[in-house]
């Protein structure tokens, strides 16, 4: 059994190396996502584009210009000085918001009188929005503050005067100090790499798997293959565990390439990642198996792999937060073992998690896996048949 | 080219389209369960998050701020506590996203006249989420300040207060359902064209009937043209089904003209069919066209074309890369005829760069394919 | 019946050379096909035969050298060349989740043939192949010589001068092969030419003549008559024996015995002389203590021949 089982691993595994473009798939994938989201993939906000519209046109409106421009967060990209052209620079997207300061600005300021001062936002891309007019409301308060520090201080240097008494302090603030943890400088990408590591295991051994076995069902091997001694076990081991090691591979490349370029802290046991990323295998090289028995092409096999993967990666906590789903979808994820992984890989990752804090997720992966596995090899002994 | 020709190919194609069932209804079922996915369970809107209070002062000032927080939609306070240690505890399981402490002597310090700190404890692992969250934490505090000084100094002289009247423009109640939808369809018809058209002529290389082809009148451009003419009616009838489900079950406002969307989404629909053709014609193995055309049409439209991640805050290198995705045209022309109402006035550059795209990719497919004959 | 052509040769090749990097699948071949002729092409895998073809079907460009098929130039004169031809690949090439029907509806359309013909000429095609009955049927579900005969029809749709069959026979039961050149006979009686490479070497005894093409080399050209006299140099005896081996081993050397073979239940032995040889053999034979069963003159099959001539081209090149 030995001999046969080696035999068939290493045909799949000549078979996948031996064409150079197969090859370069087995690197291309995971680099091309790791560049991406480390690089590119942020929801972070850091030029904003603002238009600013100044109808008052004072020293006072200048400053609140300063505030902004001196902020660091945002990008002037224009000052338009009619309705029409600030229209067409929302309208053609070229600002995320417009900043309109209404005649009467500075007049209202120096009477002391509380005035408005309009941030126009693009509400398009509603996280974006959501940001920048945070950004604008601290840059007006920041305004207003030292506005108000000034005429307390012009108020109070009066009134002293007047009484001779000695002057009091400013009216006092409350301020925040925030500390954050696990990601310090809220950088995108120590939150999206690890979720890279998952994604690219699962697609690796979900699809290649998958389309491995169709393969030879659509070629014809498939029936030389049966005719052989080789039992339908061999097979399946044969037949998967070239692209365990194809996925481990990959896990490998991009845990280095996230440590050493991307530089994402790691604070947990990699023995932890390795033995959960194995438990995981179970599942996802179950899912290839259970696909491959319900697919007669290449084809079929890829996009019902597509059609499968797309949910639960998706709904995995991956980019969008679960917290933020309906309560409905929340529970649906409890049956999602994509969620399990991506919450021990963050975990090990980002806040040095050991077993005892990730061993319900661990369990779970077990379980599910165990499961799925089991399912697909009983349905892939029957077809056999 | 000859009609005669690519008809008895389109006519080929879609028969193999139809006998087989379990790849269309897949394609079918693909925009159905994206916007399942996207429209309805994902969302990036940041509100109820699980705060953990820790009021070391409790005093009628430090109770304020409490019931600040309480009060804010944004804000679900899941416990108050009496020591730092369960706040801890809470963020390590990830029950609470941020922990509110108020130091003892809060109430005193206002009294005094002296600066008082609120010190935040936040969960930064989900950087999107932390961010906003530190946001609308510190612009409660901040609010909570600046009454505090209108409240003291409304005692003497009322005190000039520049305030902030924001309006939203397009998506008013800052809908993610908006933003999202419109740019799913793009992202819908890359994922089919990448699916279907990147397999079709590589299938047809390993069933040795590309051969047979070839050696018949049949020239490469109409053997391209007749395939991408069977997969068009596929795309479209999945586009329609996105469209419709978009605006009638996801209430997504259509403002602009819904004749020139259908136009823009037939030219894209095109374009991303001819660059999955193209990679079909590069590879004689279906796996490697597969992987191809996902690296090339998928990936690209999702992540690079403005879909989630905004282009501008990219490092310039990528910000290149992405003009050379055809999904971030089209993700511009979608959103801005849905939420924005604009017209062919400012989009046409957007739409001629689309038709350049197409023209291109199915001159390469057709060159491709000619090469391949040896 | 298809029109005389011009006069000239239907299929004319010109010392065609096809390199792959170093490798030489096409070497130096030159060949007329003359119009209405069935020409055989046969030879070993991998001797060239499928490459050739492909050349002359405009599917791969030569090296150097040139080939007109129907007058047009296969290199400058691609698409014409495709007009005139039929084509069958060697894995028959239809399409499997397509019936009977719209097979042939598929290839009318792109072979061009017009739609006010096409009708009568698919009823021919069915009729010829004798797939009336079968014309909803899927074409997966069809046994291999029903496919066969399928992609023949597909092939003549447009009524092309020439026919080019890739090992149109491989897989398929005797009888069927059997039918299936009865129909390429009507099909040549018709006028048409027809290019059919083979491995089975009794085919060869089909054609009008033969080419046995070796490493990329025309070994021998010919009618099968020709190439059995002329160069089989020699006559050929069938001996039965007690001991085989035995005889193979005692005659091996003699002299005017130019060659034995096993062949079926015998020797196949290849004489100079068979008066001479005859006698010699008993004489041979009869010293060992073995038993003859037969010994007599046999006219050499295209096998023999061939298996002949490939001895001695591979005693030529040094392994």
């Amino acid at each position: 059994m030995r001999q046969r089982l080696r035999c068939i691993i290493h045909k799949e595994l000549i078979q996948a190396l031996r064409d150079p473009r197969m090859r370069s798939m087995l690197f291309l994938p995971p680099l091309i996502q790791l560049l991406i989201f480390g690089y590119a993939a942020s929801l972070d906000v850091d030029n904003a584009k603002i238009a600013w519209m100044d109808q008052d046109h004072t020293p006072e409106s200048r400053q609140l210009l300063s505030e902004f421009e001196g902020s660091g967060r945002f990008e002037l990209a224009g000052m338009p000085d009619n309705e029409r052209a600030m229209q067409r620079m929302m309208d053609k997207g070229q600002v995320d918001a417009v900043i309109r300061v209404l005649p009467g600005f500075a007049r209202d300021v120096k009477r002391g009188r509380t005035t408005n001062v309009q941030i126009l936002v693009d509400g398009t891309n509603s996280n974006t929005a959501s940001i920048v007019s945070g950004y604008a409301s601290q840059c007006i308060a920041r305004y207003s503050n030292e506005v108000a520090q000034q005429g307390q201080r012009s108020m109070l240097v009066a009134s002293t005067e007047e009484s001779g008494g000695a002057i009091r302090p400013a009216v006092p603030q409350i301020t925040s100090r925030t500390r954050v943890w696990f990601n310090p400088d809220l950088r995108s990408r120590n939150y999206f790499i690890p979720g890279v590591i998952v994604n690219i295991i699962t697609l690796v051994t979900l699809s290649l798997t998958a389309m491995a076995i169709v393969r030879e069902k659509e070629i014809g091997t498939m029936e030389q293959l049966m005719v052989t001694p080789i039992r339908p076990t061999e097979l399946i081991i044969g037949k998967t565990l070239p692209f365990v090691l194809v996925g481990i591979w990959d896990m490998l490349l991009v845990m280095g390439a996230a440590l050493l370029i991307f530089h994402v802290p790691f604070r947990g046991s990699f023995w932890l990642l390795l033995g959960s990323t194995l438990l995981f295998l179970l599942t996802s090289l179950g899912a290839g198996l259970f696909i491959s028995t319900v697919s007669k092409t290449q084809q079929q096999a890829m996009m019902a792999t597509s059609l499968f993967f797309q949910p639960f990666f998706m709904l995995s906590g991956f980019t969008f937060p679960i917290r933020n789903m309906p309560v409905v979808a929340q529970w649906m994820t409890f049956l999602n073992p994509v969620r399990y992984f991506m919450e021990i890989v963050r975990g090990v990752f980002l806040q040095g998690a050991g077993v005892e804090a990730l061993w319900t997720q661990m369990v779970a992966l077990a379980i599910f896996g165990v499961v799925i596995l089991w399912l697909s090899v009983m349905r892939f002994h029957k077809q056999l048949e | 080219m000859n009609y005669r020709r690519t008809r008895a190919i389109y006519r080929k194609e879609f028969l193999h389209i139809i006998r087989d069932p379990r790849s269309l209804v897949a394609a079918l079922l693909q925009p159905l369960v994206m916007l399942l996915i996207f429209g309805w369970a994902l969302s990036l809107d940041v509100d109820r998050i699980p705060t953990y209070v820790y009021d070391a002062d409790q005093t009628p000032q430090s109770r304020a701020l409490v019931n600040d927080f309480k009060g804010s939609r944004y804000f679900d306070i899941v416990a108050q506590v009496d020591s730092y240690h369960p706040i801890e505890q809470a963020i390590d399981k990830r029950t609470c996203l941020l922990g509110v402490v108020i130091p003892e002597n809060f109430g005193r310090d206002l009294g005094l006249k002296k600066n008082a700190q609120v010190q935040l404890l936040l969960d930064g692992s989900d950087s999107n989420t932390a961010a906003i969250a530190k946001g609308y934490a510190e612009s409660v505090v901040a609010v909570r300040s600046a009454q505090l000084q209108a409240t003291i100094q409304a005692m003497q002289v009322k005190p000039p207060s520049v305030n902030a009247d924001v309006r939203v423009w397009y998506n008013p109640d800052l809908l993610s359902g908006n933003f999202i939808v419109p740019g799913l369809i793009a992202v819908i018809v890359m994922i089919i064209a990448a699916n279907l058209g990147s397999l079709t002529i590589a299938r047809e290389w390993e069933n040795g009937t590309m051969e047979q082809l070839l050696s018949t009148p049949a020239r490469p451009s109409e053997i391209a043209l007749g395939k991408l003419a069977a997969y068009f009616v596929v795309g479209t009838a999945d586009m329609v089904i996105a469209l419709l489900v978009g605006i009638y079950v996801f209430d997504v406002p259509l403002k602009g003209s819904p004749v020139l969307l259908l136009v823009s989404s037939a030219i894209f629909l095109f374009g991303a069919l001819g660059l999955g053709i193209m990679v079909s014609a590069m590879f004689r193995s279906q796996l490697m066209a597969y992987q191809m055309g996902t690296l090339l049409s998928f990936l690209p439209a999702f992540l690079l074309s403005g879909f989630i991640y905004s282009i501008g805050s990219m490092p310039r290198v990528i910000q290149v890369v992405s003009l050379f995705v055809p999904a971030r045209y089209f993700m511009e022309i979608a959103r801005g005829i849905f939420l924005k109402g604009i017209g062919i006035e400012l989009l046409w550059f957007n739409l001629l760069l689309l038709v350049g795209y197409g023209a291109l990719v199915f001159y390469f497919a057709t060159r491709k394919l000619r090469q391949k004959v040896a | 019946m298809l029109p005389k052509g011009n006069g000239g040769p239907a299929v004319h090749i010109d010392k065609l050379v096809k390199r792959f990097g170093d490798f030489v699948a096409v070497d130096n071949v030159s060949i007329d096909v003359a119009p209405g002729e069935i020409f055989g092409f046969l030879g070993p895998n991998g001797a060239g035969k499928s490459t050739t073809i492909r050349i002359l079907c405009g599917l791969l460009p030569p090296t150097s050298g040139s080939a007109t098929v129907g007058g047009f130039d296969v290199a400058k004169q691609p698409e014409d060349v495709k007009h005139n031809i039929g084509y069958m690949s060697q894995k028959f090439s239809l399409y499997d989740d397509l019936t009977v029907q719209e097979n042939i509806e598929f290839f009318g359309g792109v072979y061009g043939v017009p739609s006010d013909k096409l009708a009568a000429r698919r009823d021919y095609v069915l009729q010829m192949a004798g797939l009336e009955e079968k014309r909803t049927t899927m074409t997966r579900l069809l046994a291999g010589g029903w496919k066969q005969r399928l992609a023949l029809g597909c092939a003549i749709l447009h009524e092309p001068p020439i026919l080019f069959l890739d090992e149109p026979t491989s897989g398929v039961d005797p009888i069927a092969r059997r039918n299936f050149w009865f129909l390429i006979y009507q099909l040549s009686a018709a006028g048409h030419t027809i290019f059919v490479t083979t491995h089975y070497m009794d085919e060869a005894e089909y054609c009008h003549r033969v080419a046995l093409m070796y490493g990329g080399r025309i070994i021998a050209l010919g009618s099968p008559a020709e190439l059995k006299t002329s160069l089989g140099a020699g006559h050929l005896l069938n001996l039965e024996t007690s001991d085989l081996l035995g005889s193979m081993t005692a005659l091996e050397g003699q002299s005017g015995i130019l060659d034995i073979a096993v062949f079926g239940g015998g020797l196949h032995v290849k004489v100079d002389d068979p008066a001479a040889a005859i006698p010699r053999i008993y004489q041979v034979l009869k010293d060992k203590a073995i038993a003859v069963y037969a010994l007599d003159s046999i006219v050499p099959s295209m096998e023999d021949v061939f298996v002949g001539l490939i001895e001695k081209e591979e005693e030529k090149a040094p392994a």
